[in-house]
Parts: structure tokens; sequence; C-alpha cells
């Protein structure tokens, strides 16, 4: 999952996207409205923390730039201004979320997850496919019930697949969206870490759709 | 531990229901009424006088006329020598021959020293005194007023012939001047019931004239007022070319009123994105540390967040209705309310349900209109199973103010609350559940702010069981 956090504030910031990261998401950064108003346009992200009060460009103007261009991710709206007007404005020009500052690094987590979860129509916070279980909250993956230690990478991807099960993901949607812009992209290291997943989960739940890319079905083919 | 027991700023003095009254001069009315009056009284007066005095001369002049008859009437006796030297007959008017009559008529030969007088039977061995001063006719004759026998104040006509070697005479024509003092005091008398009812008649003309004069500005106080109670926004329609740059120059007041208004909560705002970033990233830094040192940052970051929302929200108080010039409609803010806390409930799967008036307006801000119902709906999302019901209709008149009011009522299906916890949930800050996020229930900001729009927050029972809020605002 590939997050984008628009921010001014550096700390808050840095903060925000460290938190973030520990969770196991790729997290790409921006520190104006302007810079984050063009990642947000040009890359896929699955879902972005942005703040209202920005420079350059407002972040509600940002939101309503995006939702008039048809990017549907979901956002997570932050702001110092927590009046009930400001809240009506920012879900009206599009957002999906709103966290009043100051807030628990927690609360963001919860949201996002929330959002993710939404986006992609699973109800509950755990994901499960045949034996595979993928709790979000927890960050904790289980295979008939015994846990399975994965590293950052291949969390990522496996979560990703969960999200998007029963869908061909492509390897460019899958690069796009398990690394942050800075990553070095090779696409070769997909099939590394899909490899490795496979090895680590032990049951085939991961088909490779030749030509295509890569179906998570708890049937086998 | 109670935000408000450490404030350390003052909270500004709460605003005045009435404008103080600036020192009063005497008023444009007054003024006018006064002046008008005045003036009307001074033309009248001359008027008056004039008129008076005209017809003075004329009644003189007429009887002068009856005079110079009888002047004739001896002089000619005494040019024929019809009454020779010593008894001229009669003139014709029986009154001469009565004694002291007030009709008197005197002959003086001049030439004889001592001078020989012969007068008529009614001076009863008086004579007439001769004129001092008086006015001529043009010819020998003069006339004037002398005091006469008994004191009686005569009209006396005399002139001076001269008959060449039978002698120079002056003859004198004397009259009570009663007859034209009568003329003239009747007609003083009509004079001044006619010219008072004529002055009264003006003076209230002037009362009509200054207060339809005035009417445009009794207008512009009452919208004025208006504009205070928040029914108003600017003053409007046909003003008069002269108060014309006055209501311009109001306009621009409240303009420039409403302006600073906008710009107070402007720096409240972002004093607030101000401290909160900041604060945010202590919080989170202090979140992640451990330690005595981690705990204490944790522990008064809490404490700063709480002191900063109860001044922030102080301060939006005191704002608030500076200048109430607003009216919000109604409808559309509660929806569009009620479809943001839709999104923010999203996954609770709660049904709002808004039955609104069409068009009604009510009195303030449209900012704080949200903040009210955007607490109680918020309020009542956060405790109700599955239903929040929103309502708004006219009522036909506030309890207090005798205005006509809105009704904005929110019912939920929750758990509700005791009527002896609602005196309670309404005072500041208070938390009667801390498990549910939020500081406090935002049931006494809603209090306040509705208080200070001239409205009420009551409380009661949910025909489902949950809380009943009914909030009463003003309606334009």
């Amino acid at each position: 999952m590939r997050l984008l956090v628009v921010e001014d504030d550096p700390d808050l910031n840095r903060q925000i996207v460290a938190a973030l990261e520990d969770a196991g998401y790729a997290v790409d950064r921006a520190f104006d409205g302007e810079e984050g108003h063009f990642l947000g346009d040009t890359e896929p992200y699955d879902a972005v923390v942005l703040d209202i009060g920005l420079p350059k460009m407002d972040g509600i103007s940002v939101l309503e730039a995006w939702r008039r261009d048809g990017k549907a991710m979901p956002v997570l709206i932050l702001t110092a201004r927590d009046r009930w007007s400001d809240k009506v404005q920012g879900f009206d020009a599009g957002a999906d979320d709103y966290v009043p500052k100051p807030f628990h690094m927690e609360e963001i987590l919860a949201r996002i997850r929330a959002l993710l979860r939404r986006a992609s129509g699973h109800a509950s916070s755990e994901l499960l496919c045949g034996p595979v279980r993928l709790d979000t909250r927890s960050g904790r993956v289980t295979v008939d019930g015994a846990g399975v230690k994965l590293t950052s990478h291949e969390y990522r991807l496996l979560s990703y697949l969960m999200h998007h099960q029963g869908r061909v993901v492509s390897r460019t949607e899958l690069v796009e969206h398990l690394y942050d812009q800075d990553f070095d992209r090779d696409s070769n290291t997909i099939e590394v870490f899909v490899g490795r997943l496979r090895k680590k989960l032990g049951v085939e739940v991961i088909q490779t759709v030749r030509g295509l890319g890569y179906l998570l079905s708890a049937d086998p083919a | 531990m109670s935000a408000e027991a450490e404030t350390g700023v003052a909270v500004p003095a709460e605003r005045a229901a009435a404008p103080e009254r600036p020192k009063r001069t005497a008023s444009i009315a007054a003024r006018l009424f006064g002046a008008a009056t005045l003036w009307t009284a001074a033309i009248l007066l001359f008027g008056g006088w004039t008129l008076s005095t005209y017809y003075q001369r004329q009644v003189e002049r007429s009887f002068d006329q009856r005079l110079h008859v009888y002047l004739k009437t001896l002089v000619a006796g005494l040019a024929d020598g019809t009454f020779a030297r010593a008894e001229p007959g009669s003139v014709g008017e029986p009154r001469f021959e009565l004694p002291l009559s007030g009709w008197y008529w005197q002959i003086t030969r001049l030439d004889r020293d001592p001078p020989e007088t012969t007068g008529s039977k009614s001076l009863f061995e008086e004579q007439l005194p001769r004129l001092q001063g008086g006015t001529t006719d043009g010819g020998s004759a003069r006339e004037g007023y002398v005091s006469g026998p008994e004191d009686k104040r005569l009209r006396l006509v005399e002139r001076t012939i001269d008959l060449g070697p039978d002698g120079r005479y002056l003859i004198a024509i004397g009259a009570d001047s009663a007859e034209i003092d009568k003329d003239v005091t009747d007609l003083n008398f009509a004079l001044l019931v006619t010219f008072l009812l004529l002055g009264l008649g003006l003076v209230v003309t002037t009362g009509f004239q200054v207060g339809f004069g005035l009417r445009p500005l009794a207008r512009i106080r009452a919208q004025l007022i208006e504009i205070r109670t928040g029914s108003r926004a600017r003053i409007e329609g046909a003003v008069p070319r002269e108060i014309a740059p006055l209501a311009a120059e109001l306009n621009a007041l409240i303009d420039s009123n409403r302006a600073i208004v906008e710009r107070a909560r402007t720096h409240v705002g972002n004093l607030a994105h101000g401290l909160k970033t900041p604060l945010a990233v202590i919080a989170n830094e202090a979140a992640a540390g451990e330690g005595a040192f981690a705990e204490k940052v944790r522990e008064q970051a809490v404490l700063m967040r709480r002191q900063i929302d109860h001044h922030l929200e102080r301060a939006r108080l005191s704002a608030g209705v500076a200048f109430a010039g607003e009216a919000t409609e109604l409808k559309p803010t509660i929806e569009a309310l009620a479809r943001t806390l839709g999104k923010v409930y999203r996954e609770r799967d709660l049904e709002i349900v808004v039955a609104a008036v069409d068009d009604m307006r009510v009195k303030g801000e449209k900012q704080d209109l949200e903040e009210m119902v955007g607490n109680l709906v918020d309020n009542a999302c956060k405790w109700a199973r599955g239903r929040v019901f929103i309502s708004a209709e006219p009522v036909a008149v506030a309890a207090r103010s005798g205005q006509p009011a809105a009704l904005i009522r929110i019912d939920d299906d929750g758990p509700g609350l005791d009527p002896n916890e609602w005196d309670e949930v309404l005072g500041r800050g208070r938390r009667l559940d801390e498990t549910k996020p939020g500081s406090g229930l935002g049931l006494a900001i809603v209090s306040e702010l509705a208080a200070m729009y001239g409205g009420t927050l009551s409380l009661g029972r949910a025909p489902a069981g949950g809380l009943r809020c009914d909030l009463r605002l003003p309606t334009v």
C-alpha cells in the first residue's frame, strides 16, 4: 500500500511518515500544496494524508483539484481548524475522513486502515484468503493459525494482494503501490518477493497469470 | 483538572445589551419646530401690528373727514358772518349742545390781545387746548390727539384762517376718541383671535411637516436596530439625498466592522493552527519516548490542548456577535451537516433523517449555526444505536423575546440521559462519559452560542428513548 503525506511542518511530516512506514506502508512525502497536488495527480496512491493549511496551495484546493480530475483515492484531512464549518467544507470538497490536530498517531493509523479497507470493499479489519489471515490492525499474518514472520516489503506485497484479492494485479501496479518514489524500482525484485512470500506462506494462494500479473485466490486454479 | 480554574487570560467583558446613549443635544425636530414657531410668531406679530396700524389710520382719516365737515361749516359761518363774533349757531350736530358730551368746537380770534374765545355749549366754560405737534393734511388744517375736558382723550382738528381785516381765527373741532378706539380695539381683538388661530394652525402644520420630513431618519434608525438585532445586513432602500452620505458612511462602518470581526476570526484560526501543529509534534514525540520526562510532556500536552480548545472557544464566542447583521438559511445548512456527519460515522451505518421546512432563515452567522447544530447532531450520532432524526420548523413565538423563532429538534435512539443529568451536561466542559471521544458533550458550548443569539437549548427525552435536544433560535 502506497500512501502520500502532505504536511508543511517538517517535524510532523517526519513523525507521520515514520509511523506509517512502521505500520508497513510505502510513503511519499510533500511539504507544500503544489508539490502534494502534483504527486497525487501523477502517482497512484492508495490513500492520502492531507493537511489543510498548506503553503502555495491550500489543502481544500488540492483536494478539489484531484476530485475534479477524477482522482478517487481516499483522502484523510488533517487540520487545526476544527469547527463544523471547516468539516463540512472538507467533506464537501471530497474528503473521506477528518482528524483534528493535535492527534494521537494511533488515530491516524486506525483511520488510514479503515479508509483502505473501505476502498477495497472489506468490512472487517481482518483480511482472509483461505488459510491466510492478515490483521491490518496489528500487522500480524497467520496461516492456519500459525504466525508467519514477514519483512516489511513482503508484508506490503501480501497486504496489497489481500486487499485486491480475486483480481489480477499487474507487476507495474505492484511496483507503483509498494514502493515510495525514491525507491530504486527494479521490477525483477517483485518476482523475488513473490517467490519468498510463497515460500513463507507455504500455501498456494498466489497464482501467476502469465503476461498479466498475479492473482490472489483461495481456490487453486 | 478544570481548564477554567487556571485561566490566566481575562475573558472579554460581556457585551452590553443596548447601545450606550450618546450625549443628547436638542433634537432636530425640536430645532426645526422651535425655529418655525418663532418665525411664524414674528411674522404674525409684525403682520398684525401693520394691519392694526393701517386700520387705525383709516378709521382716524374717516373720523377726521367728519370733523372737517364741521370745521368747514364753522369756517363758512365765520366767513359769511352767519354767527358773527359771539354766538355761532348750530353746526348740525346736537352733541355740540350737550354739556361735556365729548364733542366740542372752539373759535379763537388770534389778532386780539388777549385772544377772544368762543366755544360750543358742550364746552361748558372749559377750553380746548392747542394741538401740540399733530399732522397737517396739506392745507392749514392739523389733526391730532389732545387731552380735553374731564381728561378725556379727544381727536382734535384745527385750522387757522385769515379773514384779512375781519381778523385771524383758530378754529378747532374736538371729538371723543372713544369711537375710534372702540373700532380699533374691536379690530385688534378680531385680529388677535384670527392670528392666534392662524398661528396655531401653522404650528400644527409645522409639526406634521417636521415629522414627515424626518421620517427617513426614523426609518434609518429602525433599520439600524434591525441590523443590531441581526435581521438585516445593511441600510437599504431609497434614502433622501440629504442623508444618503450618512447612510453610505453607516454602511461602510458596518462593512468595516464585519471585516474586523472576520479578521479577528482569521487570527484566531491562525493561532489555532500555529499552536496545534507544534503541539501535535510534541505529543507524538512524547508518545514515542519513555520515562518520567516523556510522561510529564504527555500530560502537559493534554493540558495545553484543553487550554487551547477552551480559550479558542471563548474567543470565538466573544467574536461571535460583535456584529450580527447576518441571517443563515436553515435547511441547506442542516442538510450539509447531516451529509458530513453521515460520512464521519460511515462505519456505524447510522440513518440520519432530516425533515426541515423550506425557506427558513435564522439570525446569525453560518459558522455559528453550523457549530450549534453540528455539535448537537454529532453528540446524537455518538450515542445513537441506529437512527438520528433532525427536524426544523417555525414556532410561533419564542418564550422570552416574543420574536418568531425556529425549533431545531434532534432526537437519537441511544441510551439517553436521566432528567437529573440534563442540567449537568449543560454546564461547561463536563464529560459524563470519558469513554466517548471529544472534549465534553459540546452541549454547553451550544447552549452558550444559542444564548448569544437570543435562543435557548433545552433537553428532553426522545420518543425512541434517547436524548432530545430542542434548539430554539430567532428567525428573520
